[in-house]
């Protein structure tokens, strides 16, 4: 199974007893996995043939090393800003101005939205909605903030944008939130 | 309650302690293993730096600091007896300068320099109290 970038919930179904290996990588990997096929990636999942024809050698990985070597085995497309600039979104709890993000990357906001697209298969925007969707879900299941308190300190206008973003990103309410939700961060802790 | 340290968020810890060692004339007291955090020897109130990783692994949300740009709107200022010779040493270690050393009506001597991340350093010389 291959997932590209996600920007809503989609579920897997699976039964008793499988096990999963999987390897989690930057966003900036998106194009070294997806290649040119990175455009049409966003939300798309691909699974079993459809996964080989991307990566015929993941057919072969038994295990997550293996996987690894996969991963390692593609020529990564790197943009050597890029982890800079997903670093400071990130910083910012998705909440830095995009011209401000331009100008840290000494380009233009229309260069700089394409980079993301080549490289991500996001737009900044989109990339930094979810990063402040993130970090809020983090506001109120790690710092157990009230929601109007989480709406303020993670930059929504009111509590109905929060709600708005948890719905569409998340696929559930900040009221009503899993009880199994895995936190999502770009540094492992 | 006291100011036990002043925390400025980077791109490049180890870069940024060498570069204050280099330009202020000051050292360090340790960077930590992962390169996300290190402390200046600053006396009481501890001067130090963390990675742009750090802010989110501590759930916070703040804009980094970009030289391109107009500086956050707060400073660390240094106090030396010579802030000519600290400022020459600053600008000559690749600060940028904002404005070279001038003498107040209130008898300091004040200059302002940015870092290599736009952040502002004032350096100054000591507040006289009125004889």
């Amino acid at each position: 199974m291959i997932t590209g970038p996600a920007t809503r919930p989609y579920s897997v179904t699976f039964q008793p007893g499988d096990t999963w290996i999987g390897v989690r990588l930057r966003p900036e990997y998106g194009v070294t996995l997806w290649r040119e096929r990175l455009k049409t990636a966003q939300d798309t999942v691909l699974r079993g043939e459809d996964a080989a024809n991307l990566i015929p050698e993941l057919c072969k990985a038994t295990g997550s090393e293996d996987l690894s070597a996969v991963i390692k085995g593609r020529t990564p497309v790197a943009e050597s800003r890029l982890p800079r600039l997903i670093d400071a979104i990130h910083a910012s709890g998705g909440r830095i101005r995009i011209e401000r993000l331009a100008t840290f990357a000494g380009w233009s906001a229309r260069h700089l939205n394409r980079v993301f697209r080549d490289k991500i298969g996001l737009s900044v925007k989109t990339y930094a909605q979810l990063v402040q969707f993130h970090r809020t879900l983090k506001l109120i299941r790690l710092g157990g903030l009230a929601l109007p308190a989480a709406a303020y300190e993670g930059g929504y206008a009111d509590q109905a944008h929060l709600t708005r973003a948890f719905r569409r990103f998340g696929g559930f309410t900040p009221s009503a939130l899993p009880k199994e939700i895995s936190l999502p961060t770009l540094f492992p802790a | 309650m006291k100011l036990g340290y002043t925390i400025i968020y980077v791109t490049d810890v180890p870069e940024t302690v060498a570069f204050y060692e280099n330009a202020f004339g000051l050292t360090r007291r340790f960077i930590h293993e992962s390169n996300l955090y290190g402390e200046l020897d600053t006396g009481d109130t501890v001067l130090a730096f963390a990675g742009l990783e750090a802010a989110e692994m501590n759930g916070l949300a703040i804009v980094p600091n970009d030289p391109k740009g107009p500086a956050a709107g707060w400073e660390v200022c240094f106090v030396t007896d010579d802030v000519s010779t600290a400022y020459d040493r600053a600008i000559a270690s690749g600060c940028a300068p904002v404005s070279p050393p001038a003498d107040k009506p209130w008898g300091q001597t004040v200059s302002y320099v940015r870092d290599l991340n736009g952040c502002l350093v004032e350096i100054a010389s000591p507040v006289t109290p009125p004889a």
